[in-house]
Formats: structure tokens, C-alpha cells, sequence
């Protein structure tokens, strides 16, 4: 077990407390940043009509057996008729939404600004950290860790016997990266630009294909079978009824 | 849809503030949370927060939602000089708004000059054609015009781009029924039992237009929807039950002298006019002897 380590006070003033007030200024300035950057986007009409199309042919498939078996064959027939059904894609129509993305330049014009504006602070950031800031023990967390926690908490200090509870200066920039997320939503509201994990997750999601769930929900609806429900609501109101008469 | 809680929570905060309790601006975000009507209150208790310039800066930027909030209010009252004034305030802040623009076509439309509130709108979807609130207003002015094969026009179009929108769909229903176009109300009421299925109210205005329509087939499933209607309401809703009666009538009278199968459809009508006569007996005994007249005669009649 090593000994305590002492901090110097001035650790506290000239590392700690700046690197994190510059976290949270950097995290505002991007915040206007990428506000400004921002281009107003006009929801293209295809796309909202299949949205709209997608909820009502789900909402056809999912109570279907509420209207007569009448109007429920006019209905599939309208969305899944092979000649001008809404839900039928023609095959050679339906392009790949990969390659209509990249045809877009507005679409990619896009997505560079939204990656300029987050990649580009950071690896500044980061670089200035490690130029002025590596290898420090920036402060201690007031309750003990186990082993696993030394590459989270002390990266850039390459000594296996200073305790794990000790946090070095760059994983303290770690930790400001990703932990100030909450006080962003409180200083800039909620819905900020900030939210660097949400972005990701935006990132890795956005291979969505309008023209595949179209063509699901043909499927969808093309396999239901009509079973109408109302029949059996006769004898439950005669059920009701008779609870309500005695 | 407002639930029982928040219904509770709003008529407690009105009177309140009506008794000078104080929480007006928590009324007044309530009221437009949940959408709901209470112009000339939002009226009165709106202008007094902001005619105190203390308490109007205290709201902060919630101060232009309440200017917007007023001048909708007050055009809903008829008091054009406030909402204009709200307006004008508006407009200084935000020169450029969509919002404001929308709030001057209102504006214009609560004067009374339709057509010019609607070439405003016309301009307005030029730049975004798909303001779903423009849209409506310009249904909205159409019907108000007396237009209403354009405002059917309009909500077609309106209904091919967002047609999951139901309140579009129950407009449209409802201007067909005032048509008398029976079959193109009982699609749009369809169109609305498959997004709300559990709603009683659509099934019971979908069987009222198929009893309209009339014919066996489109009675017996009037008939059955009224059966659900009296499912869903737990036998609550009265014309659900006369609908079951009228129906079981009609259908025996169509059918007279052929099959005899539905004979299940005469125990559900029995049913169902004595659970009438037992809420009229309840509710409105002075009315009982007319129930029962008009009972007797659909009875003979089957």
C-alpha cells in the first residue's frame, strides 16, 4: 500500500479549477458555435407523407378487426394494390438511401458542419491538456476503487503503485468531457448541442430506409387476416346490459 | 385529452385565481398545456401579469409565450385592441417570426376580412408549405366563407400529405354529414375507429351514419355498433341504447316474413330498453311515460 500522497494546493488552483472552468467555456462556445452553424432544414415532403402513411397503415394492421371486413379489403387494397398502391415500391424505385444521402450535397454539407463543430474543440482540447497539463495527480476521489478503475482514472501516469483513487490530470479531462452533460442542460436549457453521446448515437442510426418499412408494412398488412370483433360486441353489451338492468 | 387529474388540477387553480388567490401564471401554463378554452379568463388574468411590469419581467422569456398566448385569447373574445397590441409588441421582438406572422393571419381572420387573412396564409405556404396550422386555418376561412366544397378540397389535400392527422379526418366527417354525403362520413368515421379504437364516440357516431344510410346490412352493423358503444361506455350512453332499439326494429321490419335467425337481437333490444327505463326512472321520472310510448310503438312495429 503506498503511502499518502499530498497534494500541493497550488495543483488544486493552477490545474484542477481551471481545466475545469475552460471545460465548461469550451462547452458553451460550441454550444453557440454549432447554433450558428446550424441550417434550418425543410422537412422534405416524400419523407413526411411516408411517415404519415407509416402510422395510419400501422394503425389499419393494428385494429383492423374494428371495421367491417368490407372496408377493411378497400383499404388494403388502396395501400397494397400492385398497379398505385401508397404502400407498394416499385423495384427499380426503391434507391438506396446510402447512395441518395452522398448524391445530396446539402445532406453531407450537413453532417461535416455537425462533425466540424465536435471533433475539431476536442482534439484542440485535448491536445492542450496534454501540453500543459499531463502528468499531474490532479486530485484524490474520497473512497477507494479497485485495480480496474487505474486506466479510467489515471490515464497518462504510467505508475501501478500510486492508489487507484487518485485521479490523474488528463483522466480528470475525461471526466469533464463526458460528466458535464447535466450542467450543460442546466446553464443552456435542456435541448443544447452539446450532448456529444447523443450525437453518436444519432451517428451510428441514421442508415434508416423509409422505403423498407413501406415495404414491411405492405408485408404487414398483406399477412393479417380480417377477423371482425364486433359480433362479439354484441354479447358482451348484452352482457353489460344485463349486469346494469339487475 | 385531458385526463380526470389534470381536469381536477385546472378547475382548482381557476378558482383560485378567480378568488384572488394568486397562481395565475400557473393557470395560464396549464390551460395551454392542456389546450383548453378558457379565453376570457386567460383574458383578464394574462393582462394583469402583463400590465405589471414587475411581474411581466419576472417571467423572463416565458413573456412572449404570454403575449402570444393573450392575443390569441383576445382575438377569441373579440377584443381586437389588445390583440393588436400584443401583436405590435410581438412584432418589434421578433421582426422575421413564422410564429407572429401566424398570430397576423389570426389577427386579420378575427376582424373578419377572410380573404385577406387568406392570401396572407397563401404567402406563408409558399415559404413553408407544410405549416400544419396555416393549412388549417385556410380550411377554417374556407368554412367560415360558407366555402364548403373548398374547405372539403382543402382537407383532402391537406389529409393526402398528413393523413394520420384524426382531427382532420373528424372534420372532414363531420362537413360530410352536414352534406348528407353519408358514405364519405361513414369512410372518414372508419378512418377514425382505426385510430382510436377504444373511443366510444366514434363508434357510436359511425353507427348513426350507417342507420342513416339505411338497408339491411348497413343496419345490422349499425346495430352491432352501437352494441360496442353500449360495450364501451358500460351501457352509460342513452342514444347508444335507443340506436340498439331503433335498429332492432327497423331490421325486423326489413326483414319480416324471411329469416327468422336474429332472434339474439331481440333479447339485446329488451335489454336495452330497460336499462333505459330504468335511468329515465331514475333521472327523469316525469319523462317515463313518453320512453315508454315510444318504446311500445317500435315494439309493435317488430
Amino acid at each position: 500500500m503506498a503511502e499518502d500522497l499530498v497534494l500541493d494546493t497550488a495543483i488544486r488552483d493552477w490545474v484542477l479549477i481551471p481545466l475545469s472552468v475552460v471545460m465548461v467555456l469550451i462547452g458553451i462556445l460550441r454550444y453557440f458555435v454549432s447554433k450558428l452553424m446550424r441550417s434550418s432544414q425543410v422537412p422534405d415532403a416524400k419523407i413526411v407523407k411516408e411517415g404519415q402513411l407509416i402510422v395510419r397503415a400501422r394503425n389499419l394492421r393494428a385494429s383492423a378487426n374494428f371495421i367491417p371486413a368490407k372496408s377493411f379489403r378497400a383499404r388494403r387494397f388502396y395501400y397494397s394494390n400492385e398497379e398505385n398502391g401508397l404502400l407498394f415500391v416499385p423495384k427499380g424505385q426503391a434507391q438506396n438511401a446510402q447512395a441518395q444521402m452522398f448524391s445530396d450535397p446539402n445532406m453531407a454539407m450537413d453532417m461535416m458542419k455537425k462533425n466540424l463543430s465536435m471533433i475539431i474543440p476536442q482534439t484542440l482540447t485535448f491536445a492542450w491538456v496534454n501540453f500543459f497539463f499531463s502528468g499531474f495527480v490532479a486530485a484524490k476521489i474520497p473512497f477507494p476503487l479497485t485495480q480496474r478503475f487505474r486506466s479510467m482514472l489515471q490515464n497518462g501516469i504510467d505508475l501501478s503503485t500510486v492508489d487507484v483513487s487518485y485521479v490523474s490530470s488528463r483522466s480528470w479531462y475525461f471526466l469533464n468531457l463526458f460528466g458535464l452533460r447535466g450542467l450543460f442542460s442546466l446553464i443552456l436549457g435542456e435541448e443544447n448541442a452539446t450532448d456529444d453521446t447523443q450525437r453518436m448515437m444519432q451517428m451510428s442510426g441514421f442508415g434508416f430506409d423509409p422505403t423498407r418499412s413501406l415495404g414491411a408494412e405492405k408485408d404487414g398488412l398483406d399477412i393479417i387476416q380480417h377477423d371482425w370483433a364486433l359480433p362479439k360486441f354484441e354479447q358482451h353489451a348484452e352482457s353489460v346490459l344485463q349486469k346494469l338492468v339487475h | 385529452m385531458v385526463t380526470k387529474i389534470e381536469e381536477a388540477e385546472l378547475s382548482r387553480l381557476e378558482s383560485q385565481v378567480d378568488n384572488g388567490g394568486g397562481g395565475a401564471w400557473d393557470f395560464l401554463c396549464l390551460v395551454r398545456k392542456l389546450k383548453v378554452r378558457r379565453s376570457d379568463k386567460v383574458l383578464k388574468h394574462g393582462l394583469s401579469i402583463l400590465n405589471d411590469p414587475k411581474k411581466r419581467s419576472a417571467l423572463g422569456p416565458d413573456e412572449w409565450t404570454l403575449y402570444e398566448q393573450v392575443a390569441i385569447a383576445a382575438m377569441d373574445c373579440q377584443s381586437t385592441e389588445v390583440a393588436k397590441d400584443c401583436i405590435k409588441i410581438l412584432q418589434k421582438r421578433f421582426p422575421d417570426s413564422k410564429r407572429v406572422g401566424r398570430l397576423e393571419g389570426l389577427f386579420l381572420e378575427a376582424k373578419g376580412s377572410l380573404s385577406e387573412a387568406e392570401t396572407a396564409y397563401t404567402s406563408f405556404l409558399e415559404e413553408s408549405p407544410f405549416d400544419q396550422v396555416v393549412q388549417k386555418r385556410k380550411i377554417a376561412i374556407a368554412k367560415a366563407g360558407g366555402k364548403i366544397i373548398k374547405a372539403i378540397e382543402l382537407i383532402n389535400k391537406y389529409l393526402e400529405t398528413f393523413m394520420a392527422d384524426h382531427d382532420a379526418w373528424r372534420e372532414l366527417a363531420e362537413i360530410y354529414v352536414s352534406l348528407q354525403m353519408y358514405k364519405q362520413a361513414a369512410f372518414c368515421y372508419e378512418e377514425l375507429i382505426l385510430s382510436q379504437p377504444m373511443n366510444p364516440l366514434y363508434h357510436l357516431t359511425y353507427a348513426d351514419v350507417l342507420y342513416t344510410i339505411g338497408g339491411l346490412e348497413n343496419l345490422q352493423m349499425a346495430k352491432k355498433y352501437y352494441a360496442s358503444t353500449i360495450k364501451l361506455t358500460g351501457g352509460k350512453n342513452q342514444r347508444a341504447l335507443f340506436g340498439v332499439c331503433l335498429c332492432t326494429s327497423a331490421i325486423a321490419q326489413l326483414s319480416k316474413g324471411r329469416n327468422k335467425e336474429d332472434k339474439d337481437g331481440t333479447d339485446l333490444q329488451s335489454l336495452a330498453a330497460t336499462a333505459l327505463e330504468k335511468d329515465y326512472k331514475q333521472r327523469a321520472p316525469d319523462k317515463l311515460q313518453l320512453l315508454t310510448c315510444a318504446l311500445k310503438s317500435l315494439r309493435v312495429s317488430s
